[in-house]
């Protein structure tokens, strides 16, 4: 007997997956983040090419973490996360916790972040985004490890933030990842 | 909002807590492990992206392949201006191309006279480029030959002109090459025509920095700069690029390897060195006996190691 609601939950944790694994593989690619480019001919453009991209997966996580918190278990969001420091070469483990960290903070306030309206949803998290980086750097300078410069990591979070939206929306749209309504039930037949 | 706070919700909440909070502690001590422990987790690191990158090859390939279709269709675009200029470009080309034969006829003739052994141990392995994580924080790129093609840490990667990098990271089927753009790349390189040593640092930047030029006023733009082999790790004299000064007035190599399209990479099989520990018996006197008094005349590990055991 398959439950619908047991189909949907698996449906969207390999749906997670694939996605995780469309974004890293998106970031693994041979396009070159533009390293050439000439010296003093840097155009606008060219500036704007090696700047870089929002962290998609990021941005997956935190939305789906708010709105079907029981799609992404802790486990789950660990070992992709932790694959993707692996693969990109960052430090392991670090991005990871933190990113647990902050799924677990809005999970803990799903009840209340229910009610609020986007823009305050997007506040929320662009606070908790920035919150990250910075954590992230102090440790990076606590354990003496060199990092790049302020400018083109913040560029990389306020990209994340400002892409948020749309992973919102098209999660909503595409793949029916919504805040629960009112009186929608649980597997265990609780009100949610 | 009134919610009913008796769902079973209530006590799986501190249990999930305890298990969420030691899954934290977990990876942060993954963190610290790497940090004291950087090589052996490096090692799993690199089996782990040996297992998983090459399987992707299918994937990678079609958007690759777009990605160069896209490019071609912007050169195409401007077809006319690029043929005019490259007819110019043929024209002087050919000019360098009398100059080149003469030089290699002569060239050929004066290693003749001189009884010149070229080394023969500088061949090469070629490896196309699978995977790029090239963010704006690190340079480096994937190549499809690993331990299984002989390669090793080390060794030098170049494209058809000029050094792309050096080989950091052996897996089976894979290898990652740390870009000379990276900021943790420091090359030993010589200045051509002055002779100034100095040291191609990677700063993320397109252009590496200079550092450590004793004598800047000798440099100038334009003046050439190739590998100097010091500290044994790089075969010298590779071609990495043009010396040219940035906005901020620092001196930057223009590298001559097209970094845009790094499609096929050259990894050259360079060899140890071999190291002089011979004294040289004509020049030096006799080395003492072991366990003589006095200052040893060679401080090296092998006197150490032969004063060891006589004092003790």
């Amino acid at each position: 007997m398959v439950d619908p609601q047991q189909r949907a939950l698996w449906a969207h944790r390999g749906l997670f997956v694939l996605l995780a694994a469309l974004s890293i593989f998106a970031r693994l690619l041979p396009l070159g983040a533009g390293s050439g480019g000439g010296l003093n001919d840097t155009t606008l453009m060219e500036t704007i090419a090696r700047l870089p991209g929002p962290d998609v997966l990021l941005c997956l996580i935190l939305a789906w973490e708010q709105r079907r918190p029981e799609y992404l278990p802790a486990l789950l969001i660990a070992a992709v996360v932790l694959m993707e420091d692996f693969l990109l070469m960052r430090p392991p483990g670090l991005w990871t916790a933190l990113v647990l960290i902050a799924g677990e903070f809005l999970r803990n306030r799903a009840a209340l972040t229910r009610e609020l309206s986007f823009i305050a949803e997007w506040l929320l998290i662009a606070a908790v985004m920035t919150g990250m980086f910075l954590v992230y750097r102090v440790m990076f300078t606590v354990a003496f490890l060199p990092q790049p410069s302020f400018g083109f990591a913040m560029a990389q979070v306020l990209a994340t933030i400002l892409f948020y939206p749309l992973v919102v929306w098209l999660s909503h749209l595409a793949l029916g990842v919504d805040k629960p309504a009112m009186g929608e039930v649980d597997a265990q037949g609780r009100r949610r | 909002m009134a919610r009913n706070r008796t769902s079973p919700e209530d006590y799986s909440r501190p249990v999930r807590r305890i298990l969420v909070g030691g899954l934290v502690v977990l990876l942060l001590a993954l963190f610290l492990l790497w940090r004291i422990d950087s090589p052996r987790v490096e090692r799993f690191r690199t089996a782990l992206v040996d297992k998983v990158v090459p399987n992707f090859d299918w994937i990678m390939l079609p958007v690759t392949k777009a990605s160069g279709m896209v490019d071609s269709f912007q050169s195409y675009s401007s077809l006319y201006g690029q043929n005019q200029e490259l007819r110019r470009e043929l024209q002087q080309m050919t000019v360098w191309k009398e100059a080149a034969l003469r030089l290699e006829q002569q060239n050929a003739r004066l290693l003749d006279l001189n009884h010149v052994r070229l080394d023969p141990k500088l061949t090469h392995i070629t490896g196309v480029v699978l995977a790029d994580s090239g963010s704006p924080f690190r340079q480096s790129v994937l190549l499809n030959v690993g331990a299984r093609d002989g390669i090793q840490d080390g060794w030098a990667a170049m494209d058809g002109l000029g050094l792309v990098g050096r080989i950091s990271g052996v897996g089976n089927r894979s290898a990652r090459v740390i870009l000379l753009t990276d900021s943790n790349s420091r090359i030993p390189v010589v200045i051509q025509p002055s002779g100034q040593k100095a040291l191609a640092s990677g700063d993320n930047s397109p252009a590496p920095p200079l550092e450590f030029i004793e004598k800047p006023d000798e440099v100038r733009p334009g003046d050439q700069v190739v590998t100097s082999g010091d500290g044994g790790v790089f075969p010298a004299g590779l071609l990495v690029g043009q010396v040219a000064q940035g906005k901020d007035k620092r001196l930057r190599v223009r590298l001559s390897a097209d970094y845009e399209r790094l499609e096929f990479l050259r990894v050259l099989r360079s060899h140890a060195l071999e190291v002089l520990t011979d004294p040289g018996g004509l020049v030096a006197p006799p080395l003492p006996e072991p366990g003589a008094f006095g200052p040893m005349p060679i401080p090296g590990a092998g006197a150490g190691a032969e004063a060891g055991p006589s004092n003790g």
